[in-house]
């Protein structure tokens, strides 16, 4: 039996520690290249005018994709518009149904993947921003607007607060403190309309769909209001995903949205989340919204978060 | 005023107070105050008393009285507030200028259907009274649209309440109608004991029996009068100043009276309410 000489077992303990650092070091930086495999798929929604329905109908959802994928489908209510970014991080989503300047912001922020946009009842995979009044007030342009009360929505809302803004600054509102008596946010897209409505603001901002949606349900509401400007079209919701979980799984959730209108038990779902179909959603679709939102407020952010 | 009832009566104190501001430092102003029980002659009586007075100006609450000082036909200048949709009446004097408001009674009806299944809407008002006529005849206008059965409920004098006793609408809408008003307690009580909704244009004072009130403030109708009778008496014309109607409003939801009616408010329509009583 022959020792090996001090310095050779001092070299191969040298390259036996390294490799063991080495191994170390791959192991814990692996999970940043690999794909997520989850044993459930948490999916956050943003509220509505209806929380109840809405939770409802994403339910009938949720459980028709845990059957097709195998896999659990859960989902969550995420608080308010502005903090779905954080929630995103803080509830550890894997995905959600996003309105489009959440959308544009995931897709920036947290390199989400818009995956499909559900097409309503009327058709519109996408919806667009609406200013409007009664028709019986005088008002019908920007110098009559003068003086009045607006209503936003919310800060996160392309339709209820971007485009306004955005169309205000450009027909020269510097600042809409200085020209409206007042403004407020109504925290959804329906109250907006019923504040123009009662008279509690003269000017209001919604999303289209929500608009024709209410109009829809009350035909009375149509006659008594004017819409004075309107902004391009965006996807009105979009299922967005991290692109961290598995391309497969992400390719299998997609497909089976995209193809549910073509099955039997899917069609049923869709008619229970009140949809016709889901439609393929891309990343141009939200170009528009970053560059409004760079015009309007300097940068894609929260106002006022 | 129309009539002795609190939403004239907080226009007058806004007029009262900003008028006195604006006059600080100068000669007082003296004001007569004439509340009329709400009928023509009434009316008409108040009007001519101001004008036998040789007053500089006068001041009305509510279209009726109003139209009252304007049929007189005198020169002395006219400021009305609290005249509803004043854009709608033909105002024929160079003399008359003022403010007045608008609800959208559209939205009274909205509201309505989205606590209860309305298949008839009963609406107190005053025949005599011009602006409450009117407000009845677009509640017709829109029943008729929405195919909604009204029931007339004509108030002229005290008596007239009992006819309430036997009204079988779904729900129940006060016009702005002074005399309704003026008995408005006893209005409720009896609408109470049937379990009967009611909604109304002028706030509920007593925050009780109303189930919902959408109302126009009263205090920026009596400061705009304030301003313009102000103005008036510095020199400047009626004939220069604009009429104004205020469309802002109030939505206030009484909590304590849909318990007792066995409502159940959705928590979509309460938050649309500017005010909720609990």
């Amino acid at each position: 039996m022959r020792h090996a000489p001090p310095l050779t077992r001092r070299f191969w303990r040298f390259l036996f520690t390294c490799l063991l650092i080495w191994i170390f070091t791959l192991a814990t930086a692996l999970p940043v290249f690999a794909f997520e495999q989850p044993e459930e798929l948490l999916i956050g929604i943003e509220p509505e005018h209806n929380i109840f329905d809405q939770m409802q109908r994403y339910r009938y959802l949720a459980d028709y994709l845990s059957d097709q994928l195998g896999i659990k489908v859960k989902l969550t209510i995420m608080s308010r518009y502005g903090e779905v970014i954080k929630r995103f991080k803080t509830l550890r989503l894997q995905g959600a149904f996003l309105t489009s300047y959440t959308a544009t912001m995931g897709i920036k922020e947290l390199q989400l993947e818009p995956l499909v946009n559900p097409v309503n009842l009327l058709g519109e995979s996408k919806s667009q921003g609406f200013i409007f009044v009664r028709k019986d007030s005088d008002i019908r342009s920007m110098n009559d607007m003068r003086g009045g009360s607006i209503v936003f929505v919310d800060p996160a809302s392309m339709e209820g607060y971007l485009f306004p803004l955005s169309f205000l600054q450009q027909h020269g509102v510097k600042d809409i403190n200085a020209y409206f008596s007042r403004y407020f946010f109504s925290g959804s897209h329906a109250s907006a309309v019923f504040a123009v409505l009662d008279g509690r603001a003269d000017i209001g901002s919604a999303k289209s769909t929500a608009y024709y949606q209410l109009i829809q349900n009350d035909p009375s509401i149509g006659p008594e209001l004017e819409i004075l400007a309107q902004s391009p079209k965006v996807p009105e919701v979009t299922l967005c995903i991290k692109t961290e979980i598995a391309q497969d799984l992400r390719e299998r959730l997609a497909g089976v949205l995209l193809h549910m209108d073509q099955t039997p038990d899917g069609k049923k779902v869709l008619q229970q989340f009140k949809a016709l179909r889901f439609v393929k959603s891309s990343k141009e679709d939200f170009t528009i919204i970053e560059k409004m939102a760079q015009e309007a407020l300097g940068s894609l952010t929260v106002h006022g978060k | 005023m129309t009539g002795d009832i609190p939403y004239y009566g907080a226009i007058h104190e806004a007029f009262v107070n900003e008028i006195n501001k604006r006059s600080a430092g100068e000669e007082k102003i003296e004001i007569v105050l004439q509340r009329p029980f709400p009928n023509s002659i009434s009316w008409s009586n108040a009007a001519r008393k101001l004008i036998a007075f040789d007053v500089d100006l006068i001041v009305t609450y509510g279209s009726p009285a109003a139209l009252a000082v304007i049929h007189e036909k005198s020169s002395i200048p006219l400021v009305y507030a609290g005249f509803y949709e004043p854009e709608e009446v033909a105002i024929n004097s160079k003399y008359a200028t003022g403010c007045g408001f608008k609800v959208p009674l559209s939205s009274i009806l909205r509201y309505f259907k989205r606590v209860k299944d309305v298949n008839s809407l009963g609406v107190v008002f005053s025949s005599i009274e011009e602006d409450s006529v009117r407000q009845f005849d677009t509640m017709k206008r829109l029943t008729e649209q929405q195919g909604i059965k009204i029931a007339k409920m004509d108030i002229q004098a005290q008596s007239d309440l009992d006819k309430l006793k036997t009204q079988q609408s779904d729900v129940v809408f006060i016009t702005g109608s002074s005399l309704a008003h003026l008995w408005l307690d006893d209005l409720v009580t009896i609408l109470e004991k049937q379990q009967v909704p009611v909604a109304d244009i002028f706030p509920d004072e007593n925050e009780a029996g109303v189930l919902m009130t959408l109302f126009q403030p009263s205090d920026t109708q009596g400061e705009m009068a304030a301003e313009m009778a102000w103005q008036i008496l510095t020199g400047t014309r009626p004939a220069d100043l604009a009429t104004q109607t205020f469309r802002d409003t109030e939505l206030v939801f009484n909590l304590i009276e849909a318990k007792r009616l066995g409502i159940n408010f959705p928590i979509q329509l309460l938050i649309e309410a500017t005010r909720v009583i609990e």
